[in-house]
């Protein structure tokens, strides 16, 4: 790694930065937390331990709590195919005869970043933590509970997760049924869901 | 002759014994926090963050709520509060 890319303000070298950070403060603050322990007991209620405190056991976890928030919730945006079960799915993905929704966004880069978690939120600060509490439930079928045999969303996808994105493109805005006055409606309260009339997002079963 | 000053009450001992003990507690809570943060950040995973999250986060809050009993307390003790 050259002195350009240690400096470099790209995402991931910002998340590396700030995952050292978290570690370099984590080791201090337990260095510290360990001195105070084993302190005879007369000490620790005295002045400089509690200044010792202050600092090693709230202001450097505080902010070793907030890294680890940070770096954790970038890093789970990406961690998807991380998993077996989710192995049909990519491949299809990168299938390149595929006709899904998903694969035709994957392959022409309409969605540059965290392609699935993009689709896979609400949007919004309650949209955002369900996906996550999504997310800790995914795992934790994963690693404990079993994946079921057959994998369902619990719900539709959401008629606006589609329309963040298309709703005012020129694209969507030239079809007469998205601007029909009685079609309309029926979209944009998700009455109506784009997979009535377009491709499925993913393949139905399991390749 | 008499002392006109009434006699001051002694502090109780077994006080700040109990915030030791409890502050002691939570420097334990708040080390197993800091240690999973360490492997989240160093070995990422999907199961390290949720160890984290539940897991890191969890003992450390439980690490803070001890510390600010403590503090209240000690405060509460001196007549501050």
């Amino acid at each position: 790694m050259n002195g350009d890319d240690l400096f470099s303000g790209e995402l991931e070298n910002v998340m590396r930065w700030l995952s050292t950070a978290g570690i370099v403060f984590a080791l201090i603050s337990a260095g510290l937390i360990a001195f105070f322990l084993t302190r005879r007991p007369g000490w620790r209620m005295t002045p400089p331990a509690k200044w010792l405190l202050l600092v090693g056991f709230f202001l450097l976890p505080s902010t070793t709590m907030l890294l680890g928030n940070v770096v954790g919730f970038h890093r789970v945006k990406t961690s998807c195919a991380e998993c077996h079960v989710m192995d049909p799915w990519i491949s299809d993905l990168r299938d390149p005869k595929s006709t899904t929704l998903a694969a035709k966004h994957y392959q022409n880069r309409w969605i540059n970043e965290n392609p699935c978690y993009t689709c896979h939120t609400g949007y919004g600060l309650a949209g955002n933590l369900e996906a996550k509490w999504s997310g800790l439930r995914h795992v934790w079928h994963y690693y404990v509970a079993g994946v079921p045999e057959e994998i369902k969303m619990k719900r539709p996808l959401p008629v606006k997760t589609c329309l963040h994105c298309h709703a005012q493109a020129a694209s969507y805005l030239k079809i007469e049924q998205h601007v029909d006055p009685e079609m309309e409606p029926q979209i944009l309260s998700g009455e109506l869901s784009c997979f009535e009339c377009h491709a499925s997002p993913h393949p139905r079963k399991n390749r | 002759m008499s002392d006109p000053s009434p006699p001051e009450a002694k502090p109780a001992p077994a006080e700040p014994r109990r915030s030791i003990l409890a502050l002691t507690i939570a420097c334990v809570l708040a080390l197993v926090g800091l240690a999973v943060t360490v492997l989240h950040l160093a070995w990422p995973s999907p199961l390290m963050f949720t160890l984290f999250m539940v897991v890191g986060q969890g003992s450390f809050a439980a690490a803070m709520a001890v510390y600010l009993a403590v503090i209240l307390v000690d405060l509460r003790r001196r007549k501050v509060l």
